[in-house]
């Protein structure tokens, strides 16, 4: 039979979610958020400039469910990123392989990302 | 934990998250017990061209009087039916049965189903003839152990291969890669009167202090079939266990062609697809790391340009 018209075989179907690849996709994802957020960056900066009806009508946007959720997930994603980032970094200078370690810095980054954010969140609502 | 009876529960909460935490991490080198997960939340058939679209099939019943019955899906393709690939399920008395999944194969094909197709050879994990996809990740169905899988247990044939029949995958593609990067010693000078001797320390690069060495690797493409990268560029990227080997040549000190290696491999696809997701170290049978040897080509390069 022509190589062609065998059945190729399930994969991303089947395969199991690991914090390997979970996290890889989530580093992905959260970066494309952040492209986006950069977006609302430029709007919220451009806004500002155009004069205080402009930023007002931006913050009233800003301040419905809607947006605060939208603003938490983009703080997440950045600290994520961030802290994923530094993960790639010792990968990329060649430390940080063993399995332990991928799991043990893995953890890390989830929990220290969670825990940013919510310092972030806390500290900014004093303000 | 008595977290009812404490006076701070979130705090137990927070203790009690961490211990799970530091469990999963001390079994991190082991087949994952618990995820969240067992699946991707895509649809089963999502994206799967026409004719590779899974159907269900036929459940071939415990025969009466068996004792300790257990469901295995399988996931089975016949080519000359014509038919879609289907799952099976298979009751199977493990109480008299070996303790492998490969024995749960082999008393299928022998005692219920002499059609089910599988590659297998050692039965000791050397070969890597049964590489399949065992609850969801890839591992030897001779060293994975009955007691450790799951309830319906499922099994696939290595992922994102041209499948032959049943859990029998076409390695041709991933066989011409392991050829691309020449896995043989290549030497410039005159060939010398003896053996090329290697110090202790030198054959430790290559077979690891500890046996686990990219020459331990026995080409069973569990990692490579793992790979997300080489599931959406698989025509391009050359995949950890091609890779893995690359690296083997690499680091052997009495390989002088390094160089030219280095250049085949410097490439946007071939070597610089592999996003360090490390599938590939997760699921090795062989406790091998081709995440770490891929690091090391990654950093060869670099420092050579440097």
């Amino acid at each position: 039979m022509p190589r062609a018209l065998r059945p190729l075989s399930p994969d991303l179907q089947i395969y199991r979610p690991q914090l390997t690849s979970v996290m890889s996709i989530t580093h992905r994802a959260t970066g494309v958020a952040l492209s986006a957020g950069a977006l609302l960056l430029v709007w919220w900066l451009a806004s500002a400039a155009a004069g205080p009806d402009a930023y007002a009508r931006l913050h009233a946007l800003l301040a419905t469910d809607l947006g605060l959720t939208a603003m938490l997930v983009w703080t997440f994603a950045l600290f994520y990123h961030l802290c994923n980032g530094i993960r790639h970094l010792f990968w990329d200078a060649g430390r940080g392989f063993g399995l332990r370690t991928i799991y043990a810095s893995g953890w890390t980054v989830f929990g220290t990302s969670i825990a940013l954010t919510a310092i972030a969140w806390i500290l900014s609502s004093k303000v | 934990m008595p977290a009812a009876t404490s006076p701070r529960p979130a705090l137990d909460w927070l203790k009690h998250l961490l211990e799970e935490t530091v469990t999963l991490i001390r079994s991190s080198e082991q087949q994952p017990r618990v995820t969240l997960l067992r699946r991707f939340p895509v649809p089963r058939n999502f994206a799967l061209p026409g004719n590779a679209r899974i159907q269900h099939g036929r459940t071939w019943r415990a025969p009466p009087g068996a004792k300790r019955v257990k469901r295995f899906e399988i996931y089975r393709y016949d080519p000359d039916s014509g038919e879609n690939p289907r799952i099976d399920t298979f009751e199977v008395d493990v109480g008299s049965c070996g303790p492998m999944v490969l024995d749960v194969l082999i008393k299928i094909k022998s005692e219920i189903d002499s059609t089910l197709t599988f590659r297998r050879s050692c039965r000791e994990g050397i070969c890597g003839s049964c590489a399949m996809n065992i609850d969801g990740s890839n591992w030897l169905a001779c060293t994975r152990t009955i007691a450790g899988t799951a309830e319906p247990s499922t099994i696939y044939p290595l992922n994102h291969l041209p499948i032959i029949k049943d859990l029998v995958p076409d390695l041709t593609h991933l066989y011409a890669q392991y050829a691309l990067i020449e896995p043989w010693l290549k030497t410039r000078g005159p060939v010398p009167e003896r053996e090329r001797l290697q110090s202790p320390a030198e054959a430790d690069r290559l077979n690891g202090k500890d046996g686990k060495g990219p020459a331990a690797c026995i080409l069973c493409f569990c990692c490579t079939a793992g790979c997300p990268s080489h599931w959406w560029n698989g025509q391009r990227f050359l995949g950890p266990a091609a890779l893995l080997q690359a690296w083997r040549w690499l680091a052997d000190t009495r390989d002088e062609a390094a160089g030219e290696r280095l250049d085949a491999l410097e490439d946007p696809f071939r070597l610089y697809r592999c996003h360090t997701i490390l599938n590939c170290t997760r699921t090795c049978p062989k406790g091998l790391n081709p995440g770490q040897a891929i690091g090391a080509i990654k950093q060869k390069i670099a420092q050579r340009r440097s």
